[in-house]
């Protein structure tokens, strides 16, 4: 009796926490802005606006035939949680950027997602009513609609499934079937105010308040590189997350008259802090101090560490603007020298080669910088398009063939107007030393309905994905440490273009002359051979 | 006996040329091979399968499973020993052109051996293509081959080159009837006396049924090679859906190009089914000497087959040699000589100027591949015509027109 009492006051306090965490799902908004002085004068920032929700989990897609719990949200973006739900979405990243993000001169990004173009990956579980692949559709065509990007076009022709490369950031839940991941690119996409604006509709405060109010159309699309993300994923603690960036490169040597390297918030972003979000738990903006001790910086930090600079704008009641000089420079000297390679892991390099629109080849120089041994997860994803010749794959290192520095090579290769081509393989850079890939390819002919309207202007090429990868002994790959991913700059193929006004004259010409071959043909088969006599009556000899 | 002396000291010159660095430029030219006949894409597809990955799942892969289990094993790859290869493939071709010759004079040899050796040999049609490896040199022998062995007589030995001849470009099957036709009766030349055919065609009922075992063995034995049926899409398919508009002698590839989506499987099935149409009228035609038949309807195959290479209308042209008596009935040899001369010339500069140079577009290219057309049509046209008009024979005081 008494066991049955206890057990029924479990069972309420039960049925009470769990209502009590569904109506109120603890959601948290965190924003902070990072600001780079970079070595070549320019100045990098990235703004990351982060939500959770507390004790959430991504929705598995066996439930997609039932009704969905329904979505309270307070600070969370309502518009991106319904997508993720209406796809059972578990981890999504979207990116889109514009420029080439300068690895050699700048170091990592302070977000992995840097390649040109837009850029979509998601880790979906598999299951239920629609499949995987009718999930990522939907999902592209939403996020297209949320924010006015061409993402249809990442179809089945762009989509390939890296796992190697693209891991998951989060947790994957371990549901019944394991979870897939579609990866698709579209480097001919740019990033533009159309973008931004629904971007900043996510946010609580939008750009009324806090850290993105400095986010300035004008002056962010005026950057030298510029891109925005959606990050969403899983945290086995904090449960889903959803983190909102915005990076840019400004370039304050181009925009200042007399050449110098001073910035504020004013001259980059045009605008200064007016007031904090109230709904921001934290907002914090960091600022990274050169190692030249030269510049002086207004306002005092908050609090410094190490080198950087830490302001907290959640107490502060009056406006806020950050400014960095140089009091003792007159004109921003360039360095001469590449600067200190020895932050990157690698140098990259992607070209190709060759003048015939028929075939040419691919060549990728990769630079250890350190003193070990490096692993290289080496990505290609082509578009049908560009057709590799594997057999033709040679690696030289010190001006000898090593072809034994690749390894664990998968291939899925292209299928003509419908899939495209996925080489991943994992190189092994000797320290401090330079490695030589080249590959032949060959390039389609495409129907004259494929091509774009500027047809001349050639096709854009995904970017190369390279993991470098800290492996030691009796470790596997998959074991190993990894580092961000680097992307290489997008190449621009030219395609040999037919003549597009001549379709009628084509199918007439061809047609004549099939016709008058078929006519001829037929004509001497089925008409009778008579004979003429030249003098004197006629006399025909028939023939057959 | 001259081909004694000729075609050793040929074949040897050939082996030479081809062993020199030249072919390597040669290899990715368009007019020598197509998707379906690239060296390269071979040695790709044998690559792909030699490290576990199924060659037919994308679209690189062309060609028959047979190529790929014969160069994954038997065969080796190397570029000296698959010239020599290819070389000695061609002189197998060219002494079995000798063969059909005697066999047709009912002769154990000839004079014209070593002339008709030689044609096959030194047609730049067919030399070129061999000094690229490309395939189109295996498909030639085989129907040689197979022709050949029907001349001969040896139903089995023409039935199973005919059989390997299909699995490697499906359009060959318009020799089918011919060929049977061939085996029911003799290839004596009758194109001056025709009568209606005199065989027994009930004998081909054995034949097309040992044909047809042929077959499936052979398509079982590729399905089990390349481990599943994709093989069949990724090949014969090929032809009759055309995803790889490539360019190419033929003409095809630009009509393709240019043609409106929605239009696109009309005109797949209006070409293709073109192609069968000849079959029937050209062997009820020649019903007395299907020899000739065959080799009207390779001369159809050469101007009007999805994916053709210089080497089709080669096999043609060289095979003109074995009818020298139609040659006082051509009606315009010369201006036929003179197309071809203009078209091969021009083809590679135009497709040069268009991929390579960038100074021509792809007109240039189409218009020349329609002179090249005009030309092939006419050579067919007056061969047909003189294989018609030899029945009259010539004299003075009479005209022959059409009725």
């Amino acid at each position: 009796m008494l066991a049955g009492w206890r057990c029924g006051a479990c069972f309420t306090l039960a049925i009470w926490a769990t209502l009590g965490l569904a109506a109120v799902p603890r959601e948290r908004f965190q924003e902070s802005l990072i600001i780079r002085p970079l070595h070549d004068g320019k100045v990098s920032s990235q703004f990351s606006f982060l939500t959770s929700v507390q004790d959430a989990t991504p929705r598995n897609p066996e439930t997609l035939g039932l009704e969905d719990d329904s979505q309270h949200y307070t600070v969370f973006p309502l518009a991106l949680g319904q997508i993720l739900r209406e796809y059972a979405i578990t981890e999504m990243h979207l990116t889109l950027n514009a420029g080439k993000w300068n690895y050699d001169q700048w170091g990592y990004p302070n977000e992995a997602g840097v390649g040109t173009g837009a850029e979509l990956w998601a880790w979906m579980g598999d299951g239920g009513l629609a499949t995987v692949d009718q999930r990522w559709q939907g999902l592209r065509n939403a996020l297209a609609g949320l924010f006015c990007a061409s993402l249809g076009s990442l179809d089945e022709q762009r989509t390939t499934s890296p796992v190697l490369t693209f891991a998951p950031e989060g947790l994957l839940p371990n549901w019944t079937r394991p979870h897939q991941l579609r990866h698709a690119s579209l480097p001919s996409e740019h990033v533009c105010t159309e973008n931004l604006t629904p971007f900043l509709k996510l946010l609580p405060c939008k750009s009324q308040s806090g850290i993105a109010s400095l986010l300035n159309p004008h002056q962010l699309f005026d950057a030298d590189w510029h891109g925005m993300g959606v990050h969403v994923w899983l945290d086995p603690i904090e449960g889903v997350k959803v983190r909102l960036t915005f990076q840019s490169v400004f370039d304050p040597v181009r925009n200042s008259l007399g050449g110098r390297r001073d910035w504020s918030f004013t001259s980059i972003f045009g605008r200064t802090i007016e007031k904090h979000c109230p709904v921001a738990q934290t907002s914090s903006i960091q600022i990274e101090l050169p190692d030249d001790k030269s510049y002086t910086l207004s306002p005092e930090p908050t609090r410094v560490d190490v080198n950087i600079a830490l302001f907290d704008l959640v107490n502060r009641t009056e406006p806020f603007e950050a400014a960095m000089q140089w009091l003792g420079e007159a004109t921003f000297e360039y360095p001469l020298n590449a600067g200190d390679l020895s932050h990157m892991p690698l140098s990259v390099r992607r070209t190709l080669r060759g003048s015939s629109q028929a075939r040419g080849q691919l060549s990728v120089v990769l630079t250890n910088n350190w003193p070990t041994e490096m692993h290289v997860i080496y990505l290609e994803t082509m578009p049908w398009l560009l057709q590799f010749y594997l057999h033709t794959l040679r690696i030289y290192c010190n001006g000898e063939p090593c072809d034994h520095l690749i390894s664990n090579i998968s291939y899925t290769p292209p299928v003509p107007h419908a899939r495209p081509t996925m080489f991943q393989s994992v190189l092994t850079v000797p320290p401090k030393t330079t490695i030589y890939l080249t590959i032949d390819v060959s390039k389609s002919f495409l129907r004259y309905t494929e091509h774009p309207p500027d047809a001349q202007r050639g096709w854009d090429l995904p970017p190369a994905v390279l993991v470098p990868l800290r492996v030691r002994e009796n470790q596997t790959i998959d074991q190993g440490t990894r580092y961000p991913r680097i992307y290489t700059p997008i190449l621009l193929v030219d395609l040999a273009t037919p003549d597009f006004s001549m379709p009628y004259n084509v199918i007439i010409l061809s047609c004549t002359l099939i016709t008058l071959i078929f006519g001829s043909v037929f004509n001497l088969l089925t008409r009778k051979f008579v004979v003429v006599q030249l003098d004197g009556p006629t006399k025909d000899k028939n023939i057959n | 006996m001259t081909s004694g002396v000729t075609i050793p000291a040929l074949v040897a010159g050939r082996l030479l040329v081809s062993l020199l660095p030249l072919p390597d430029a040669l290899q990715h030219d368009h007019q020598l091979s197509s998707p379906l006949t690239s060296y390269s894409r071979l040695q790709e597809g044998i690559y792909l399968f030699k490290n576990g990955i199924d060659p037919y799942s994308g679209g690189v892969f062309r060609h028959s499973p047979l190529f790929l289990s014969l160069f994954s094993t038997l065969l080796p790859t190397s570029r000296v020993t698959s010239s020599i290869l290819w070389t000695l493939c061609d002189a197998v071709g060219a002494l079995a052109l000798i063969r059909i010759w005697r066999a047709r004079q009912r002769v154990s040899s000839s004079s014209r051996d070593g002339l008709i050796g030689a044609v096959y040999l030194l047609n730049p049609y067919l030399f070129l293509p061999t000094l690229a490896l490309s395939t189109s040199t295996f498909e030639n022998t085989l129907t040689l081959l197979s022709i050949m062995f029907a001349s001969e007589g040896q139903i089995s030995a023409s039935l199973l080159t005919l059989a390997f001849l299909i699995q490697l470009s499906l359009p060959s099957l318009l020799l089918v009837v011919p060929l049977f036709m061939l085996l029911v009766g003799d290839p004596v030349s009758r194109l001056a006396s025709p009568a209606p055919i005199s065989s027994d065609l009930r004998k081909t009922i054995p034949m097309l049924f040992e044909f047809m075992v042929y077959s499936i063995v052979l398509v079982l034995a590729s399905t089990l090679v390349s481990g599943s049926w994709a093989w069949i899409p990724n090949t014969w398919g090929l032809g009759l859906t055309l995803p790889d508009l490539t360019p190419n002698p033929g003409l095809w590839w630009y009509f393709f190009t240019e043609m409106f989506d929605h239009f696109r499987p009309f005109f797949l099935v209006v070409f293709s089914v073109h192609l069968i149409i000849y079959v029937f009228p050209i062997c009820i035609k020649f019903q007395h000497d299907p020899l000739f038949a065959a080799f009207i309807l390779l001369g159809i195959l050469a101007t009007f087959k999805p994916y053709p290479t210089l080497s089709d209308p080669g096999l043609f042209i060289s095979m003109i040699a074995l009818f020298p008596e139609i040659y006082p009935y051509l009606r315009h040899p010369i201006v036929t000589t003179l197309l071809h001369l203009h078209a091969s010339l021009l083809l590679p500069l135009f497709h040069h100027l268009w991929l390579t140079q960038g100074t021509g577009n792809a007109n240039f290219f189409y218009a020349i591949t329609l002179v090249f057309g005009v030309s092939n049509g006419a050579a067919l046209i007056d061969c047909i015509y003189a294989g018609l008009r030899i029945a009259i024979g010539k004299g003075d005081g009479f005209e022959v027109v059409q009725e």
